[in-house]
This record gives C-alpha cells, structure tokens and sequence, in this order.
C-alpha cells in the first residue's frame, strides 16, 4: 500500500517493537523453555516417558479421534453451508445461528449435556430406556467434538461461497449443460477446495486440542487423549517420570498442531482461485419446497445435537435427586441456589476479570498488528500471531508454567498470561477481515481531502472498523471466559476460574449441582453474545 | 415454429416464501411487485431480437427466466413450441438447449480458457479429446488460439468475453442469451464481436435475445427491438419502426436522441403534413396524421431529421461537435430543439440562424 522508501516513522518502530516483544514474552519464550526443558531431561528419561503406559494411547487416540472429528465436521459443515448459503431456505439468518450455537456453548457443558440426555441415566434413558452407545468413550468423544468443530468448517466453507464461487459461474455451468451435481463437482467443489483445505485442518487442530470434550466423556470410560494424560499427569502424580511424560506429550501436541497447519499454509496456495467478477445480488425467489426441507433438516440437527441435550441439561439442573423422574412433582430451584453459593461466586469473579482483561488487552494489540502489517505491505507479524492459536492449551500452560512458575506460579496472573497468547488471534482476525473489506480508497480519500494520517484514521477507518473491534472483544472475552484446559492446569488455592469450579464439581460427582452452574454459565454466554451473533448472522 | 415464446411471463424475487396457492394469476400478484409483469415476447428462427430497457426494467430476470435460472411467478416460457416453465412446472437449465453469455463472463477460475470452452461439450457427451479438438477450433476463430492455455484471470475483459461467447457456441444452441454483450468492451471490439455474432448466427440459423441499455446497440444487432419498462414490453417493432415511430417520448428517449416541438399539424397527402411553428407554414413528412390536430401539438424530432440552413428561425444555445456531424441546441419558435449538420461546428452559441425541418413523427398525448 503505502511507499516504503522514506524512513520508518517512529510510531511504527515503537509499535513493532512492542508486538514482538509481547510475542516473545506471551509465546516464544514460554515455548522455548518448553522444549529446552524437555531436551534437558536427556534421551533416556524421554524414550522412559514414551515407553509409560498410557503415553502411545493417548498420542494415538488424539490422533485418530481428531482425524476421525474432522472429516465428520468438515463433511457435515460444507453440506450444511451449501444448503443453508445456496438453496432458498426460509429464515436463513436463523438457521445460520442455530448451526452456530455450538461456538457459544462451552465444550465442558455440551459433553455434561449429551450425557445428561443420550447417556445412561440420562433424561432419554429414563423416559423411553434408550442410551446412545459408545457415548462413554471414543465413539461419544469424537460425535460432540464433530458437532462443536462443524460451525468452524460451516464459516469457512460460507465464507469462502460469499467471496468466491459466486453464482454466475454455476449458473454458466447449468446452462452449459451440467445437471446440478456435476455443477457442484465440476465446478463449485474444484473452487471450495482451498477452504476444504483450511476447513480440514482448523476442525483437526480444534479436536486435537479440545480437552474438555475428552475428560468427560472419554476419561471415564478408560479413553485418553494427550490433552486429558496431561491434565491427569500434572494434577494427579508427583512421580517425575510422569512430568516428563507430560512434557513430552505437550511438545508431541505442539508438533501435531503446527505440522498441520504448516500442511494447510501449503494447500492454500495464495491466489490460486480468484474471483472473477462482482457477485450477483439477490439471486433466489421465494423459498420453494426443497427449501423448506432443507431448512427442516438443518433445524433437526440443531434439535438433537444442541439443544435437546441443553434441555435435558435443565431437567437434571431442576430435578432434586439423580435417578428421579424429572417431572414437575420433582422439580427444585435448590441446585441453582447452591452452585451459586461457596466458590462458585469467587470463580466467576475471576473468571470475569480475566476474561474482561485479556480482551482489553488484546484488542488494541490485534489492531496494532493490522495497521502495522498494511503499512509495511506484509503479513508476517500477522500470521505469526495468528499461529500462536494453533498452540495447544495444555501445551501453552505447561510452557507458560515453566517460563513463569517460579515468579507468578498459581497465580491469576499466569493464567491471564497464556490467556493472551492463546486468544491473540481471535481479537485480531476480526479487526484483519473488517480491514481488508475496507476499500483502501476510503482511506485516500480522506487524505485527499486534507485529512493527516492519523486524524484519516480516528475519523474514516476506526469508526468503519467499530463492529469489528466490537466482535473482536467479546470473541476474545466469550472464548477465555469459558477457557478450560489452560486454567486446569495453572489454577492454585483461590484462582480457580469458573470453568474448573464446574469441572471439580462433575469429577466430585455432584451431577444436580454440576448442571446448575453449567447452565447458568451457559445462559449468561448466551446473553452476553447475543449481539455478536444477530450482526454476524445479519451479514453476508 | 418459435424458438422462444414467453406467454403473459410474470417473475419476481420474494423476500417472503411464496406459497404454492399463492401463486398463478391472482390479484395478489401484484401487491408483490413482480420484476416482469405479463411479459410477452416471442423469437423466431434466424430472428434476432433486442430487449431494450434502462436499468432495473427486468433484462437481466428476463433472460435468468428464459435460462432457468428464475421460476415464473404465472405465464409460460416455451422454447420450440414446448413448455418449459410455468407456475407449476420448471425445467431445469442443463435441459434447456440455449447458450448464455454472462454480463461479467463468468469464466470458471480454476480452469483454463480450452477447458471453459470444453466443459459444454464434455457434458454433452463428449470424448475429452474430440472436446477440446472443437473448444481449440472455436478459440481459433475468436483469435485466441495462442491464449488457449491460460487462465481467465490472465486474460483482458475483451478476451474473457470471447471465451464466454465461445462457450456458449460450444453448446451449438438453438437460442442464444446475451446479457449486455458489449457493455464492457472498447468501441473497436465491440463492433468486431457484433460481426462475429451476426455471422455466427447467420450460419447455423439460430436465434438470438439480447438485453441491453444501449439504444445503438440494440438498434444496430437485432432484427427486432422490444421496448421493455417496469416488466412489460410497451413496444416491439423493426429498428426503424421503434426509432421512426415511437410509442410515446419515453420510448422515443429510450431509443435515441428526441426534442419536442409544439406545432399546428394538418395533413396534406397520405403520409404528409404541413406545421405552422411560429406562424411560418412546412411541410414535412408525418406518418399517420390523418385529420387536423387541434391546437399547438407535440410532435417529435430526431436530430437527423432537422438539418441548418432553412427558412426557420433559431437561437443557437448549445454546439456539440460529434465527429462525423454536429449537433446544435436551438431555441425556436416551436421550443428547443436539437438539428444536426455534418462537419464540424459551423456556428457557436448565441449566434442566430436559420434551419429546416423534413421530418415529424406526432406524439400522442398522454391521457
């Protein structure tokens, strides 16, 4: 964009100074000692570790039920954007927040959910004496991991069919003769394959890091992932010889994550499929018969996987004893009164102002990198931090707990620190995309009429940029206040998050109580991304 | 035999689903403000026809209809005398024998400009190779043998739309659709593909619909011209009919350059009139004038049917140097209207001069 012959401004020296040094201290000196502490355990104590029971299961079962995951989400995430974003379906905007309510549903209250309604005991079971098998173990892991992974694959195939296959190009197919699936496989699938690419690897990275999902359903039943064996190991055992088997597994889980994504960077050849012209405005009339259809499959699925399991969620939530019925005779707000005693109010506080923190530090730091990175004409400080999300929690924590244990061990402070290197890129990739959508000549134009650089920039670019910068901040807020893996493993005595107070409650065993607080939790997101989720399903 | 009828054709986009008891010809209809209402139109063999219209007149949904891309909201669209879309019925586009050309082109990115051009024959049947043997041979005559191999975005807007023209001959249609064919095209290039076009339908006795805003276009490609506003076609008649004789001024601005002069008409012979403008008497040609029209009436005045130089007398206001000719504003005893000379600009604003008028087509006056 801009030249790059003068000198560089000072702001921009300052600006990219601070980013690196914040990346640096957030990721790239925690990751460090990560692997310099595993190095330094010698190669007898690693190839111990490797040969623990335990450690080959777990890499392997991450490995198959992620794989496992993300074809399903990814199938049923495309499916899902073809019907919902091309066929003329009745009430779009709300079929798109109803396939997207998994994002705002913590992963630890959607496993509680699909075990309170499909599992044994569960409100199914009770009713008509049918229990989805397998849901206790890898079968049930990787079906509520795929549900909560397909609104990753459903934005990105949505996205990738609002910017590029625009509908000329398949209206050109049809009338050149193809029926309409050899319209989608010759010609609308070859263009989505750069986002299946991405699609694939963000649903894989998602399961492969997911914990919450797999301590549930998977632990219990004797299935482990490397995420769960981390968590057990650090919280359970004392033994060294498991340290370093849980140090081994958070650099196995770092090579996963970033080999794949580094697989996805390569797919995704830059510009390998541009669009061809404007797309074409309102193209379909009114909803016809195969729309409606379309549309009551889509709500079927919203039925069963979100939000029969959250209602059965309620039940137990209201019930007064497990194994009762959950009729109206036994219902009792007692449950509700006392999740809401004790430490619950303390890990809400917490998790509240970490949770405000983190956005509001991350926020402005995203936006410097954007304005930095179109200055400068390049994007590598901004893949770079966007990278950072594909490290695996249990990873970042371990690292985050061997740079700064010694100093801020058990402390808030440590968990806010692995908050902001974890949840940097979704503060900045809504404030990059709201960016690029901005016509750089509005920008121009503002300095063509006598605005400087940076008053163009209070009164053009940051006031277009608002929503985004606005969705930026409650992304970062809504995904750290509900954030698992990394407050498990870095909570001490009085920094326990909410997420960990509800976790401790289901391994205690207090089902009533558990469900309570996770619908509590849950109805509070709910509220709180509301805004977010009406403008996102208004757009595009 | 037709190649396409459009019969009573009202489409629409709805922001509300459209029930099925809904639909057909009922009063509601037109509470929902159909894009085209009741449209006729028809095309014949080796007939080219113009549909004509400024923006938002419904070209574009008329030709997504005739596709199969738009489902009638009443009416039928027959193409060779058969129905293939009603209120009811629908078939789908890969079924419909016509090629379509895109406004944007419409290239597929990911293949290359052979392969655009193979893909209608593939699907056709095809062996890959006697596919591209043909899409090579149809490149060729659109002079872009060289460029086979590249991709869309590799080619300018002149060359994409020749590889959008080629595949749509590569379907060997009966009817072909034009979207605004030329609308992105240098004047050069333009009248080149017009050529091509007229040829290429020449010799396979195709016919052919265009839509376009451009009266000149329109005027100069089509054996036929519909005049199409808010959805219906209003006029439809030869090039020469529409410009020499048109409906009403909208129509006569739709189609080219037109003044209004207010005269004292009284026919003379079949096909002549003699105009009082400001008391000074001409007789000039008039078509249908067949009894004295009361008072000062409107009549229209194409610019090449006045000319400088005559017994009337003007006010020059306004010069424009075109070219071939020039045109001049003046202001007349009748109102302003605009005559041409050709050369260049014989006489600047503010100078008084004298014209004549040979022409008049009598406007009927609304109401």
């Amino acid at each position: 964009m801009a030249d790059r012959h003068g000198p560089q401004r000072a702001w921009e020296r300052a600006g990219r100074l601070g980013v690196w040094l914040a990346l640096a201290a957030l990721v790239g000196y925690p990751v460090l000692r990560l692997l310099t502490t595993a190095a330094a355990e010698g190669a007898d104590a690693v190839v111990a570790a490797v040969a623990l029971p335990g450690t080959g299961s777990a890499v392997a079962g991450t490995l198959w039920s992620s794989a496992a995951a993300a074809a399903a989400a990814v199938t049923g995430g495309v499916l899902a954007a073809l019907a919902v974003e091309r066929a003329a379906v009745p009430s779009r905007r709300w079929l798109r927040v109803g396939l997207l309510m998994p994002v705002l549903i913590p992963p630890f209250v959607s496993a509680l959910s699909w075990g309170a309604a499909y599992g044994p005991g569960g409100v199914l079971d009770d009713a008509v004496g049918v229990t989805l098998p397998g849901l206790y173990g890898p079968a049930g892991v990787v079906a509520v991991i795929a549900v909560n992974a397909l609104p990753l694959a459903y934005l990105v195939t949505a996205a990738a069919l609002a910017g590029r296959a625009e509908p000329d190009l398949e209206r050109a197919a049809r009338a050149s003769g193809a029926s309409s699936p050899a319209a989608l496989a010759t010609v609308t699938l070859p263009l989505l394959r750069p986002a299946l690419g991405a699609a694939a690897v963000l649903c894989f990275t998602y399961a492969a890091n997911s914990f919450a999902v797999p301590a549930v359903l998977g632990t219990p039943a004797g299935f482990e992932t490397m995420t769960t064996r981390i968590y057990r190991g650090l919280a359970f055992s004392a033994d060294p010889a498991v340290f370093t088997q849980v140090l081994v597994l958070a650099v196995a889980l770092l090579v996963v994550a970033l080999t794949s994504v580094a697989a996805a960077d390569a797919m995704a050849a830059p510009g390998s499929v541009r669009r061809t012209a404007a797309p074409a405005g309102a193209v379909h009339g009114g909803a016809g018969r195969r729309g409606r259809r379309v549309a009551a499959a889509v709500w079927a699925y919203v039925a069963l996987t979100s939000a029969a399991p959250f209602a059965a969620l309620v039940l137990v939530a209201l019930t007064r004893a497990a194994g009762l019925a959950p009729v109206p005779a036994n219902w009792t707000l007692e449950h509700f009164s006392e999740a809401l005693r004790g430490p619950t109010v303390g890990g809400l506080g917490r998790s509240l102002q970490l949770a405000a923190a983190a956005a509001t530090v991350l926020v402005p730091l995203g936006g410097l990198v954007v304005a930095l990175e179109r200055v400068a004409a390049t994007r590598r400080l901004g893949i770079l931090a966007t990278l950072t999300f594909a490290i695996p929690g249990s990873a970042l924590a371990i690292a985050a707990l061997l740079a700064y244990g010694r100093w801020l061990g058990g402390s808030l402070a440590i968990i806010l620190v692995a908050y902001l290197g974890k949840f940097w890129a979704l503060a900045q990739r809504p404030i990059a995309g709201a960016a690029d959508r901005l016509p750089p000549d509005l920008y121009r134009a503002a300095r063509a009429s006598g605005a400087a650089g940076p008053a163009a920039l209070r009164t053009i670019v940051v006031p277009s940029l608002a929503p985004a910068l606005a969705a930026a901040w409650l992304l970062a807020f809504l995904f750290a206040f509900h954030e698992l893996p990394m407050s498990g493993l870095l909570y001490g005595p009085g920094t326990a998050t909410l997420a960990v107070v509800v976790l401790n409650l289901q391994q205690v065993g207090d089902a009533g109580v558990t469900a309570a607080l996770a619908v509590l939790l849950t109805l509070g997101l709910l509220v709180a991304a509301a805004p977010l989720l009406l403008v996102r399903g208004a757009r595009t | 035999m037709t190649l396409l009828e459009c019969r009573g054709l009202s489409v629409g986009y709805a922001a509300t689903p459209i029930r099925r008891r809904d639909r057909g010809p009922d009063p509601q209809l037109q509470l929902r403000a159909p894009v085209l209402d009741r449209l006729d139109l028809t095309v014949g063999p080796n007939e080219s026809v113009a549909v004509l219209g400024p923006s938002g007149s419904g070209k574009t949904t008329l030709l997504q209809a005739v596709a199969g891309f738009q489902a009638p909201w009443a009416g039928e669209i027959l193409l060779h005398d058969r129905v293939v879309a009603s209120a009811t019925r629908v078939e789908a586009p890969e079924r419909r024998n016509v090629g379509l050309v895109f406004q944007h082109y419409a290239l597929w990115p990911h293949m290359s400009a052979l392969d655009n051009v193979a893909y209608p024959l593939r699907r056709a049947g095809s062996p890959a190779a006697a596919a591209r043997r043909e899409a090579r041979e149809l490149l060729n005559r659109m002079g872009l043998g060289e460029l086979a191999g590249r991709r869309p975005e590799q080619l300018s807007g002149g060359q994409q739309q020749r590889v959008g023209l080629a595949r749509a001959l590569a379907r060997h249609p009966d009817l072909y659709l034009f979207d605004e064919p030329t609308a992105h095209l240098d004047a050069a290039l333009r009248t080149a593909l017009q050529e091509e076009l007229s040829q290429r339908r020449g010799e396979t006795g195709a016919g052919a619909l265009y839509a376009t805003h451009d009266a000149a276009e329109a005027l100069a490609v089509a054996d036929r011209v519909a005049l199409l506003r808010d959805g219906r076609v209003v006029q439809s008649g030869t090039p020469v009919e529409v410009y020499d004789r048109p409906l009403d001024l909208w129509a006569a601005r739709l189609t080219g350059a037109a003044s209004v002069l207010r005269a004292e008409v009284a026919p003379t012979q079949p096909g002549r009139a003699r105009l009082r403008l400001g008391g000074i008497p001409v007789e000039v040609v008039a078509d249908c004038v067949s009894a004295e029209l009361p008072g000062p009436a409107p009549v229209l005045v194409r610019p090449n049917w006045a000319g400088l130089g005559g017994p009337l007398p003007g006010l020059v206001r306004q010069a424009w140097y075109r070219g071939p000719h020039t045109d001049y504003r003046l202001e007349s005893p009748g109102g302003e209207v605009v005559v041409r000379r050709p050369g260049p600009p014989s006489a600047r604003a503010g100078d008084r001069v004298g014209w004549s008028l040979e022409r008049v087509w009598p406007l009927v006056s609304p109401g």
